[in-house]
């Protein structure tokens, strides 16, 4: 049996029932009496210099209540928060620019917002229209088009990793494998389009619903942009539908319907279109990577040298941070003895990048994983036992930058090719020419990031608890639940830490004027281990002064450990001595004269590197088949062992694990952007393929548990890495089904003909 | 974009239907499920003045079957409806299949068959299905009526022979012959819930292992929904052997006049062309009707 209540116990979200029967309010759902609605005017012309914006005759319609260009505000740059100030390269509304189509140039509030978009096509602009970068390639060339003056050369940044020593490394390898890969842009595809409702007090401070993953951070750079103070912004956060990295920055909309409340004095409302986030909207980076790796006949590896090329598009948005992390993940997975990363950050006059899920982790594993993949074939190996050879184990280190602490990485591998039944079947793929393949790919990823929030004076994550006479709690977190599941996984930990019911449980979240300071909000998978340690820690005070309570009571030895379990408070060796939770709150506050029993709880990581302080890891295999007539990919089944250290909700997991195989499986197969000079042609889910349920393959998983000292109860990361896995494991599929080898996603069934042939002339 | 403002109409009887649409000819369109048409008013494809919902006239989704007569659909016979019925996926199974394949369950729950006729998208499932059968369309107008040929109907993307004010009253599809078999297969990214980026629909109607009647439809390939006459041609009269497949298969990519674009190459869709006639063809063999005596 196990020695938790409620860790590891399937327990249903706490969401699902507002969710399931529509009572959930999001950000759009948000009337406010008198409130106005917005609407953006964005750049038509992919590189343009404003010449002059004439906003009189919508103005001037009956209405509307306000018109804002870039030279109505602050000019307060934002981007990539505060702490690399020299990253910062985006207005709210463009100035003297226009840098990709869709460039936020102005905004509009009416009193609805059909009067909003009538005004938009009243408002004119002149351009004068730029030669414009479309490709890294074409930023690159020499006398290319500058898209942003401080960067003549078009590189916003590199972020560098090195160590060991390369020459050396690839001076000992038997076999090096060199290639280039490239690795296309993909939408998040959140469920829920941006958007948000500001509201102006009679004192000038603002109040911001908006649909986000990082409170905290919109209220500082939000702060910053209108020249306020950060307490004069209160940012809440609505429930969420979705996020995956691209609701994790300060955005436009934000800023103008703030500013246009403060304005108007009236609450005012923007919301984003499907058509505006696919047309417009952040993606993932699509890069150019370039790797050479060296191998020994026995497959260990003795160098990597890995440079990416990140098409960033028009600014920077979580840019700097995906290049730091692609470097971070080019390392991670196996021992790499020697070796050294280039980044670079590339400015193109498309749609910004920015982060998502896996945060060039996707990108990064693809080369590598698909490397390993054709390294063991150039060698005579088994792709999973030229892993294992290599594989990191607990205690390894990327010098300087990261250290492995619980790695269950071996075992994954292992297990993976037992479930799947990995040697017999692969060799019958070998041996069949029928289309069927099998292939391996691997992860790892963090529980949060360290980077970023360094050298700031706020805590990475915390909590308050107040505990109360009727046996209830309120727990006050700024953790973001965007749909992930973190209110129930907090509550989860809490109920577990005071021996409470889900249900005594009452939650407030992420209000940054209510909950408590601060939280980088919800990205890299860093809640259930940031906000969980919080959450402990808040606990672990209320159950100090609760236990004292039952000391006394009792009149107990102070070596006697206390347990909370049931509701009750008791000495562990005599249960029958026992408090109920409520009792000894009404106990504590009669002994301090009234005071209500409050903690607070935080967590920073120390000592733990710059990147994280824990890593998951997993393996992943893919079933494929191929219709070698069609070029069609049909993965017949995905099997899947990772190790995220201890479970709190194992359907929880699942959900992620299906989630990130969904992802997995666009980003391999099927989802693009179709571009043409800048502009996105595929602009609504008719033609932005995402698989749907019904392109789900079955699967089954194994969680390899290890014990995560650094997290609570032993968990780390459990959603986001496993996304990582699926796109290299299918590729490898497909290059045994077909004896074709892709290094370029997504693996597409013209892609597919065109590699073994099979493609008719026009 | 805000759908933009119109006013609807719902009529009551056919009758009235008619005479608003020839009242407001030119600045009105017509509506059945509007799962195509609001679409393209919301993204400003479309501005009508005027919108007429056909759904308030009782009794227009009929389904009927007749031995000599053949299979009658109304004009709000519902995919969801073609997709399910139990004769029409005994005797016209390519017209059941091009139903269920077409868009998602909620489509299929509010659109019609006449809708996606006469959208004439060039990808749209049901046409090329329903050509290869040979169907007609009537079409009504305040005091007259005229039948086409859907070989006739299309005139390029969005256009057909219809005229502003007429009104497409039923589709007939003729009562199949013995020997008679029917397919219609299309190629999407997704393994479901998509458009089409390729269809072929094809009728073959055999005596033994010889085919005595073939009609070939290509779906996305052109700006109509076309067919493979040559194609067709090599087939008829002939002995059905893998190499006339082949053969006729590789006709059919060749009359294709395929576009690249934001769905797939024109490489791409002639090979599909290629791949999916072949398909079709067999599978009409396989699945023909009770064969007429040799």
């Amino acid at each position: 049996m196990s020695k938790y209540s409620i860790i590891g116990t399937n327990t249903p979200r706490v969401d699902s029932p507002a969710k399931a029967t529509g009572r959930a309010l999001y950000a759009d759902d948000i009337k406010l009496p008198g409130m106005l609605h917005g609407q953006i005017l964005r750049s038509p012309l992919a590189h343009a210099r404003i010449l002059n914006i004439d906003i009189s005759k919508a103005a001037a319609l009956p209405g509307v209540k306000a018109v804002i260009t870039g030279e109505d505000t602050p000019k307060v740059k934002f981007g990539n928060w505060r702490l690399f100030p020299d990253t910062q390269d985006e207005y709210p509304l463009a100035v003297d620019k226009v840098r990709f189509i869709g460039d936020e140039v102005a905004a509009v509030v009416a009193i609805d917002n059909d009067l909003a978009c009538e005004a938009l096509d009243l408002i004119k602009v002149e351009y004068e229209e730029l030669p414009a970068n479309f490709s890294v390639d074409e930023s690159m060339a020499p006398g290319a088009p500058v898209i942003h003056d401080y960067r003549p050369d078009n590189i916003s940044l590199n972020r560098k990793i090195e160590y060991g020593d390369l020459v050396k490394g690839f001076a000992e390898a038997d076999f090096i494998a060199e290639n280039t890969f490239e690795v296309h842009a993909v939408s998040h595809a959140y469920m829920e389009p941006c958007a948000c409702v500001a509201q102006s007090d009679d004192d000038g401070r603002v109040t911001l619903w908006t649909s986000t993953q990082v409170p905290y951070i919109v209220q500082c750079l939000l702060a910053s942009t209108l020249g306020l103070r950060e307490n004069d912004v209160r940012v809440i956060k609505p429930v969420v539908g979705g996020g995956f990295g691209g609701k994790m920055e300060l955005r436009a909309w934000e800023f103008c319907a703030a500013f246009l409340a403060r304005r108007t004095g009236k609450p005012v409302k923007f919301r984003l279109s499907r058509t505006d986030e696919l047309a417009y909207g952040r993606r993932r980076h699509g890069m150019k990577l370039y790797s050479k790796v060296g191998f020994k006949k026995d497959g260990t590896i003795t160098a990597k040298d890995f440079r990416a090329d990140l098409d960033g598009g028009a600014y920077n948005s979580m840019g700097p941070t995906a290049t730091f992390l692609c470097g971070n993940f080019g390392a991670m997975l196996y021992r790499y003895p020697n070796y050294r990363y280039n980044g670079y950050h590339i400015y193109t006059n498309k749609p910004p990048a920015g982060a998502m899920r896996g945060f060039g982790a996707p990108q990064a594993l693809f080369a590598s994983e698909t490397q390993m993949n054709m390294a063991a074939e150039a060698l005579g190996l088994d792709p999973i036992e030229i892993r294992i050879k290599n594989a990191m184990v607990p205690g390894d280190q990327i010098p300087d930058v990261a250290t492995v602490s619980s790695c269950g990485f071996i075992e994954c591998l292992q297990e993976v090719a037992k479930m799947s039944g990995w040697k017999a079947k692969r060799a019958a793929c070998a041996e069949s020419r029928d289309g069927k393949g099998m292939g391996v790919g691997c992860y790892s990823f963090i529980s949060g990031g360290v980077f970023n929030w360094l050298y700031t004076q706020y805590t990475f994550s915390a909590a308050e608890i107040r505990a109360f006479e009727d046996g209830t709690v309120h727990l006050l977190t700024p953790a973001t639940d965007i749909g992930q599941g973190s209110d129930t996984t907090l509550k989860q930990i809490l109920a577990e830490e005071l021996g409470l019911r889900m249900e005594d449980i009452r939650l407030t979240v992420a209000d940054t004027s209510v909950t408590p300071q601060s939280d980088l909000g919800t990205w890299g998978s860093r809640v259930t281990l940031m906000g969980g340690n919080a959450v402990r820690d808040a606990a672990a005070k209320i159950k100090k002064a609760l236990a004292g309570v039952v000391s006394l009571k009792f009149d107990l030895n102070v070596i006697h450990d206390i347990g909370f379990k049931d509701g009750k408070i008791f000495p562990v060796t005599r249960p029958d001595r026992c408090l109920t939770f409520g009792q000894a709150v009404h106990m504590h506050q009669k002994f301090k004269r009234g005071e209500p029993l409050v903690a607070r709880g935080y967590y920073v990581p120390r000592g733990k590197g710059l990147v994280t302080p824990a890593f998951s890891f997993g393996a992943q295999v893919a079933e494929v088949q191929v219709d070698r007539e069609t070029g069609i990919v049909k993965v017949e089944k995905m099997y899947t062992a990772h190790d995220c250290g201890t479970v709190i909700n194992p359907m929880s997991v699942d959900g992620q694990l299906e989630g990130s195989i969904e992802m997995g499986l666009g980003y391999a197969l099927c989802e693009r952007f179709v571009m043409d000079k800048g502009r996105t042609l595929n602009t609504t889910f008719l033609d932005y393929k995402v698989p749907t349920a019904l392109d789900m393959p079955p699967g089954e998983s194994v969680c390899i548990e290890t014990f995560e000292s650094e997290g609570p109860f032993g968990a780390k990361e459990a959603g986001e890495g496993l996304v990582s896995p699926t796109a290299p494991a299918i590729a490898e599929a497909i290059s045994q089904a077909t004896g074709y080898r892709f290094k370029d996603l997504p693996i597409t069934p013209e892609k597919v003909l065109e590699g073994i042939g099979g493609l008719r002339k026009v | 974009m805000p759908l933009p403002k119109f006013k609807y109409l719902a009529p009551k009887t056919w009758e009235e239907a008619c005479a608003m649409l020839a009242q407001y000819k030119g600045k009105v369109r017509v509506m059945a499920g509007g799962t195509d048409l609001l679409i393209k008013m919301s993204l400003g494809a479309a501005a009508p003045e005027y919108v007429i919902g056909l759904k308030n006239i009782p009794g227009l989704d009929y389904i009927k079957y007749d031995q000599t007569k053949g299979l009658t659909l109304g004009p709000l016979a519902l995919l969801a409806d073609v997709a399910d019925h139990p004769m029409i996926k005994e005797k016209y199974d390519a017209v059941a299949h091009a139903a269920s394949v077409t868009a998602t369950v909620q489509v299929r729950n509010m659109g019609t068959v006449a809708g996606n006729i006469c959208n004439a998208a060039p990808s749209a499932d049901n046409i090329p299905a329903l050509m290869a059968l040979d169907a007609e369309v009537t079409l009504a107008r305040l005091g007259g009526k005229r039948t086409v040929k859907l070989d006739d109907f299309f005139q390029g993307p969005g256009k057909t022979v219809m005229e502003p004010e007429e009104l497409l009253e039923k589709i007939t599809v003729p009562a199949p012959l013995p020997g008679s078999g029917t397919a219609y297969l299309k190629i999407s990214p997704r393994s479901k819930v998509d458009i089409a980026a390729v269809g072929v629909g094809a009728h073959l109607v055999m005596a033994g292992d010889v085919c005595q009647m073939a009609r070939i439809v290509l779906g996305a390939v052109a700006p109509v929904p076309m067919r493979a006459r040559k194609a067709e041609s090599l087939l008829t009269g002939q002995q059905l052997t893998t190499d006339l497949i082949n053969q006729t298969a590789a006709q059919a990519a060749d009359e294709a006049r395929p576009i690249t674009d934001v769905r797939t190459t024109a490489e791409y869709r002639k090979t599909m062309v290629y791949v999916l006639t072949r398909r079709a063809i067999n599978a009409c063999a396989q699945k023909a009707l009770p064969p007429c005596a040799k």
